[in-house]
């Protein structure tokens, strides 16, 4: 039986689908089987940052009014074995499907796959009840932004009272530079109001762009330090015990920044 | 003019009308009136931050003082500074306070020895409430949370959010944290709010009405 986690976060713009496609592929390059369903059910876009967008036939819509099989409507990504994408439909709305039929199609991918990973939307309406419906466990994206945690919180709260349990933190978009300089509201700080497991940093990374545009996840450029990030969460989510490093001013990534501010 | 009994400062956040100590309320009304009639330039419908000493002047005063401004020259408060000039007294807060009315039923004296225990964080966007006795909450409030008891509220944890205490007016209701660093403090009908950007200090604080119905924040060492 498999696991089926909803990655959400409240506040729209802080990784999600970014997270979601990487952490699936880091898991599937682990060597678990994978599927990624995308939630934002309107506003589509995992398959575009998965680069897959061209071979989605049939989307999570098309299987619960029975137009296809599940097996038939789940796309196979191009670089990782055992890695499924479900899309979602763009015509339709996020109120089109009931939190029961997206508990139907997890409980049925869990049989066969060990992560199902759900790319929730931004907000607190249908569209995140839905994402949550079928979850067990929960990741919560944020940035260190005092809106971000604000909303992680509100979605914290309302996880729990639909106990799901356990749920963890992915701190996004770290830059240890702007914290040292006290620009920049620091992990333990956010850590300190949401209260909640931390299972990764992700630092400040400008190739996220560049592979989100080429639809290649971040992970398979191992040079990068988010995708050494994200490989490290996708072990950890495994059950493996991986630290999570401490970011100091005088690591790879922010000799490059400084190095940049000097000149 | 340095000697007035009224001065009219604009500063970062707007217009301050700062009031002398130890002046009277006729004085006063007097001193705005010559104050306001000699400018070129008409304040009418501009907003207005008093700031006045604790002494003597009242609360009665103060609201007396407020509707004279908007109905005789039609000006906005839009809050208040007390400024203490007694360097003993116990306010650490510099307290903006907004005087609101009554909304709730004054005290119908039910016992307030009840409590309520909370084993859980008050996140965005919760609410916990208890309109027969006091609040505990094993955890924090963060700010978007709010807990509204009609007697008291401690909080064994950080308050970052909006706590409303003696909520059906219990006056004598005090809200306590390990942290006290909230968004907003009511109790009864009287709203105080830390100055903007405060930090921790590290130790707990009770929060209670004191002289003149301001809402007060001091060190907490007991009830």
């Amino acid at each position: 039986m498999g696991k089926v986690i909803v990655i959400t976060s409240g506040k729209g713009g802080v990784g999600k689908t970014t997270s979601t496609a990487n952490l699936g592929t880091a898991l599937a390059m682990i060597g678990k089987t994978v599927v990624i369903i995308d939630a934002d059910v309107g506003l589509r876009n995992l398959d575009v940052v998965m680069g897959l967008e061209s071979r989605v036939v049939f989307t999570s819509m098309d299987v619960i009014e029975k137009r296809c099989d599940l097996d038939k409507a789940l796309v196979k990504d191009r670089r990782v074995e055992d890695l499924m994408l479900l899309a979602a439909s763009q015509r339709n709305r996020k109120d089109d499907i009931k939190p029961e039929q997206m508990f139907d199609i997890c409980e049925r991918l869990r049989e066969e796959y060990d992560f199902i990973l759900v790319d929730s939307p931004a907000g607190i309406e249908q569209g995140f009840h839905n994402a949550a419906a079928g979850a067990e466990e929960a990741i919560i994206i944020t940035t260190p932004d005092v809106s971000a945690i604000r909303d992680a919180d509100r979605i914290i709260g309302l996880l729990q009272n639909q106990n799901i349990d356990p749920i963890s933190l992915i701190l996004n978009r770290l830059s240890p530079t702007l914290v040292k300089k006290g620009n920049m509201i620091s992990k333990n700080d956010v850590l300190d109001i949401l209260n909640i497991d931390l299972l990764g940093v992700v630092p400040e990374d400008e190739g996220v762009i560049a592979s989100t545009n080429r639809g290649v996840p971040l992970v398979h450029n191992e040079q990068s330090p988010g995708a050494e990030a994200y490989m490290r969460i996708a072990r950890r989510m495994t059950g493996q015990r991986v630290p999570i490093p401490e970011m100091r001013e005088d690591n790879f990534f922010s000799n490059i920044l400084n190095w940049f501010s000097r000149k | 003019m340095e000697n007035a009994i009224v001065k009219l400062r604009g500063y970062k956040d707007g217009l301050h009308l700062i009031i002398k100590p130890k002046v009277s309320l006729k004085e006063v009304e007097e001193a705005i009136h010559e104050l306001i009639n000699g400018m070129n330039q008409p304040l009418e419908g501009t907003s207005v931050h008093i700031d006045m000493s604790t002494t003597p002047l009242t609360s009665a005063d103060l609201m007396e003082l407020e509707t004279h401004l908007t109905e005789k020259y039609n000006l906005n408060v839009s809050g208040v500074n007390l400024i203490d000039d007694n360097e003993e007294s116990p306010i650490i807060a510099a307290p903006a306070v907004h005087i609101i009315p009554h909304c709730l039923p004054t005290d119908n004296q039910q016992d307030y020895g009840h409590a309520e225990i909370v084993r859980q964080t008050i996140r965005s966007g919760q609410t916990t409430s208890s309109l027969t006795g006091s609040i505990i909450i094993y955890g924090d409030v963060n700010p978007g949370g709010e807990v509204v008891a009609s007697g008291d509220i401690i909080v064994l944890g950080t308050l970052r959010g909006n706590a409303h205490a003696g909520a059906n007016g219990r006056l004598s209701s005090v809200i306590m944290a390990m942290e006290l660093v909230p968004l907003q403090l009511q109790i009864g009908s009287y709203v105080n709010r830390p100055p903007i950007g405060q930090k921790p200090r590290g130790y707990p604080e009770i929060a209670r009405i004191g002289a003149e119905n301001i809402i007060i924040v001091e060190e907490f060492i007991k009830f």
